[in-house]
């Protein structure tokens, strides 16, 4: 909600800054931006008392001299002659409607209805529908008005259970469905009730007798509504939250005297009808509660001049809860208020100790799992649940974001072969992924299990020693074998022919209730631990990479170490990885041969075979200057 | 020719694997709650209303029961819990005060933009026993938050709206650039809470808190995108070990 500051200020006697407003408003909870003079604010879902001018003032007079007087109408109204019924008390126990007919629509608008539109550069609509608006802005109460001209025959509100079409004033066409709390006049609906009305009953720029509804709806009737008919209401974001069942007759007062202003009232009449009473909450005076609630140690003076400030009453050692309040119930809600006030950020700290609990590692096997993974090159992933493959035990969501996750996972490989497929497609050639998560199946009512699923694919590794070895059933079986050699696994190979992949490679997995594991995996002692620090992130590229590989014959071997510091700690914007992949020492000729692989990718552009070629020279010629080593079948001035 | 017959290959590099970013930091919180003295609890993803909403004072009319905002399943049945904090409730109905739980894991909301996913994980704790204050809720949310982010990092308290704390609080720290960042919620457990779990609410006080894990994750690493976590590329989970 944009709120002018000038239109704040204007009530506060001490005439603060925006910033010092802002502060202000920041210790009471009241989250908002502040662009040139307007704030926007954004209130938490239990305020909805403060959606206005009125109700932030009220707020604000915590902290400063607030003056809430507005002009009003004080004439006596004659009773408005009204064919209405209200089937629906329970859902709005206090409605009024006001009759006012004036001899001309203002071209020109004046004082603060002026600067409404002025300041917050809102658009007009019509004269009282732009009255309303204001109001609405002033003291948080919604008001409708209806073309008198229009609104001849019975009245109704009522909660309707059938569908029926609906055009509202903003033109838009809409089927109501389901329940409805709604206006009908003469059966037809014309107002939906909290949300927006109706076209047919609309005033215009030539309305000059209007009807203004002035009522209170139950929050649960409202909510959900303009969402569901897809509908910007400002009017149903304040019902939702609940408005100020006591607010009408200094509503319409201020309605009659807004137009009073601009016009000449020819007649003006008023009809109110209220079925219950709003009960004031009280609760008791007790300041020592709320002392320990806070951890704090105020007087009770101190504690009730507070609580007056923000419009609290106290009688006979109670504190009488305002109309517009109706968040606040417990002696818990009364220390928020004065927690707010004092300043969250100037309450002490009091030290806590919580009393040490036995520390029971519940998920040790799991844990211990992962780390031998990690230990073997495979990645922790953590993929979505939501799926669009049924089963028979799939669980369906009754409200998918959409048709492609419709269901719940039963298994955890498929989300690890779209995985493996994404890596490959990134050209990476070893693949090793694993995810540990609950799985939930339906029969006979919803089954949870906890499972480890993994695949691999590709290379065993970039080492020089798993470079030429490929993953297959036994790669895996061995290395579970190596910490449970008394279990057997049931390794599957999934086909790829389904798969939208070019790779041949075999495609590995396991998938396995964790509870299916021995203990016996609590031995095995793990070399990878978590990491110290949290590493910066480094933005990734997703452009193609490039391949060169370059095998070194190395006869002074002393030069090794000075090839491989050169070549592993190359730097360069398009390196993106350089690793050893072949070694091999020919005892009978004396000769090492080494194999380099450099992986090129750049973060902005595809790269061309001359950028690389630049770099692949360099790396070359940088190389070649070493003594002893040679490139086979490349002369070293090339 | 030289005499390095003796030379040693090239160091093998282990092809080491690395855990999810998300689930390290997870585990790092709960390690340092841990050590604070909290227990671990671990509750079903996919719950009841019941536990999900009613017992955490959250009313049938409120928003975030809506199917816009709640994955319902098998005939709305049940749902995909919202938050872990059914997890504590599950555990106040076990155990008498004082206790001290947190709980973790996956949480779901029917969002899905840049800034949201659908899933997404928390990490909750609950402490209660006789004269919780809001002053010692403070201490400790100065502890977690100094753990996390440094000592010298600035921190403020803001008033905030849960229906389950009363009073409820959000906690910002201040980023490099000068800016607030919502960092947690927390507040003192509502009574209507602790005498929906059995619990004598004019005996014993409670607070709770919980922490976004992604909010946090994206913070420690400066990633800027959310979805970046669930892509599962190697290029990016390579850079976490």
């Amino acid at each position: 909600m944009k709120i002018a500051y000038r239109h704040l200020v204007q009530h506060i006697e001490e005439s603060p800054s925006i910033e010092n407003i802002s502060n202000k408003l920041f210790q009471l909870g009241h989250e908002h931006e502040i662009d040139g003079d307007i704030l926007d604010m954004e209130f938490t879902p239990n305020r909805g008392d403060c959606l206005s001018i009125n109700g932030l003032l009220r707020d604000l007079a915590a902290f400063y001299t607030v003056d809430l007087h507005q002009e009003v109408c004080t004439e006596k109204l004659n009773e408005l002659q009204l064919d209405f019924e209200n089937l629906s008390e329970n859902i709005c126990p206090k409605i009024s409607f006001l009759k006012l007919e004036i001899d001309q629509v203002p071209e020109t608008y004046k004082n603060s209805l002026d600067n409404y539109f002025t300041d917050l550069s809102l658009n007009k609509n019509n004269f009282f529908t732009d009255v309303s608006n204001y109001l609405s802005y002033e003291t948080g109460q919604p008001t409708h008005c209806y073309d008198a001209n229009t609104m001849s025959g019975k009245l109704l509100f009522h909660e309707i259970k059938k569908n029926e079409e609906f055009e509202t004033l903003l033109d838009k066409k809409i089927t109501l469905t389901g329940k409805n709390s709604v206006f009908s006049l003469n059966d037809n609906v014309i107002n939906l009730a909290g949300v927006v009305g109706g076209k047919s009953t609309s005033c215009s720029n030539n309305t000059k007798t209007v009807i203004v509804e002035c009522a209170y709806f139950q929050p649960e009737a409202i909510i959900g509504k303009s969402v569901k008919y897809d509908i910007q209401s400002e009017a149903s974001h304040k019902f939702e939250r609940g408005v100020d069942p006591d607010c009408h007759d200094k509503v319409l007062s201020r309605f009659i005297n807004l137009v009073s202003d601009h016009a000449n009232i020819k007649d003006m009449s008023i009809i109110s009808y209220k079925s219950k009473d709003n009960l004031i909450h009280q609760i008791p005076v007790n300041v020592k509660k709320i002392n320990q609630i806070i951890g704090i140690n105020i007087s009770e003076k101190e504690y009730l001049n507070l609580l007056s400030k923000l419009g609290f009453v106290v009688e006979e050692g109670f504190i009488k809860v305002p109309s517009f309040r109706s968040d606040i119930k417990t002696q818990n809600d009364l220390a928020e208020e004065v927690a707010r006030v004092i300043g969250y950020d100037n309450i002490s700290t009091s030290k806590i100790s919580i009393p040490n609990n036995e520390r029971i590692n519940h998920k040790a096997i799991e844990n211990k799992l992962r780390f031998f993974l990690l230990d073997n090159g495979f990645y922790e992933v953590i993929n979505s649940p939501f799926v669009n493959l049924s089963s028979e035990e799939a669980i369906k969501v009754d409200n998918p974001l959409d048709s492609n996750r419709e269901y719940l996972r039963t298994n955890l490989t498929n989300s690890l072969v779209d995985n493996l497929l994404f890596n490959e497609r990134r050209q990476k050639e070893s693949v090793k992924l694993f995810e540990i998560s609950d799985v939930y199946l339906s029969s006979n009512g919803i089954n949870k299990k906890r499972k480890l699923s993994i695949i691999a694919s590709g290379r065993v590794g970039e080492n020089y020693k798993d470079f030429s070895k490929k993953i297959n059933k036994k790669y895996l079986a061995i290395l579970f074998q190596e910490i449970l050699p008394n279990k057997v696994f049931d390794f599957k190979i999934i086909s790829r022919e389904l798969l939208d992949t070019k790779i041949k490679n075999e495609i590995v997995s396991l998938e396995i209730d964790i509870d299916k594991f021995p203990d016996d995996i609590l031995r095995y002692e793990e070399t990878s631990s978590p990491p110290d620090t949290f590493n910066e992130y480094r933005p990734i590229s997703d452009l193609p990479s490039s391949i060169k590989d370059i095998s070194y014959s190395v006869k002074d071997f002393s030069k090794i170490k000075e090839l491989t510091n050169l070549l592993l700690t190359y730097q360069s914007d398009i390196v993106k990885n350089v690793f050893i992949f072949d070694y091999f020492k020919n005892e009978k000729t004396e000769e090492i041969k080494i194999g380099f692989r450099f992986v090129f990718q750049s973060k902005i552009s595809t790269l061309t075979a001359s950028e690389i070629d630049v770099i692949y020279n360099e790396i070359i010629t940088k190389s070649l200057g070493i003594q002893g080593i040679t490139i086979p079948g490349m002369k070293k001035n090339v | 020719m030289p005499e390095h017959n003796d030379i040693s290959p090239p160091e093998l590099i282990a092809d080491k694997g690395s855990l999810h970013p998300i689930n390290h930091m997870k585990d790092s919180i709960m390690e340092l709650l841990t050590s604070f003295g909290f227990e671990t609890v671990d509750g079903p993803e996919i719950e009841t209303e019941e536990f999900n909403f009613d017992m955490l004072n959250i009313k049938k009319s409120h928003p975030a029961r809506q199917m816009h905002d709640t994955f319902y399943v098998e005939n709305k049945s049940n749902l995909l819990r919202t938050h872990t904090s059914p997890v504590q409730i599950r555990g106040m109905l076990e155990k008498k005060p004082p206790l001290a739980f947190i709980s973790g894991g996956k949480v779901y909301r029917k969002d899905d933009d840049a800034t949201h996913l659908p899933m997404f994980h928390q990490v909750e704790g609950i402490y209660v026993n006789q004269n919780v204050s809001f002053a010692q809720l403070k201490d400790l949310i100065y502890k977690i938050i100094f753990s996390l982010f440094g000592d010298g990092v600035e921190l403020r308290f803001r008033p905030s709206y849960f229906p389950f704390t009363e009073p409820s609080a959000e906690v910002d720290i201040l980023s490099k650039e000068g800016k607030w960042l919502e960092i947690l919620g927390c507040g003192l457990v509502n009574p209507v809470v602790l005498e929906n779990c059995n619990i004598d609410s004019t005996k014993y006080s409670g607070l709770a808190f919980g922490l976004g894990i992604e909010r946090i994750a994206m913070l420690k690493h400066g990633v800027t995108d959310i979805r970046e976590f669930y892509k599962s590329n190697l290029d990016f989970l390579s850079q976490f070990k």
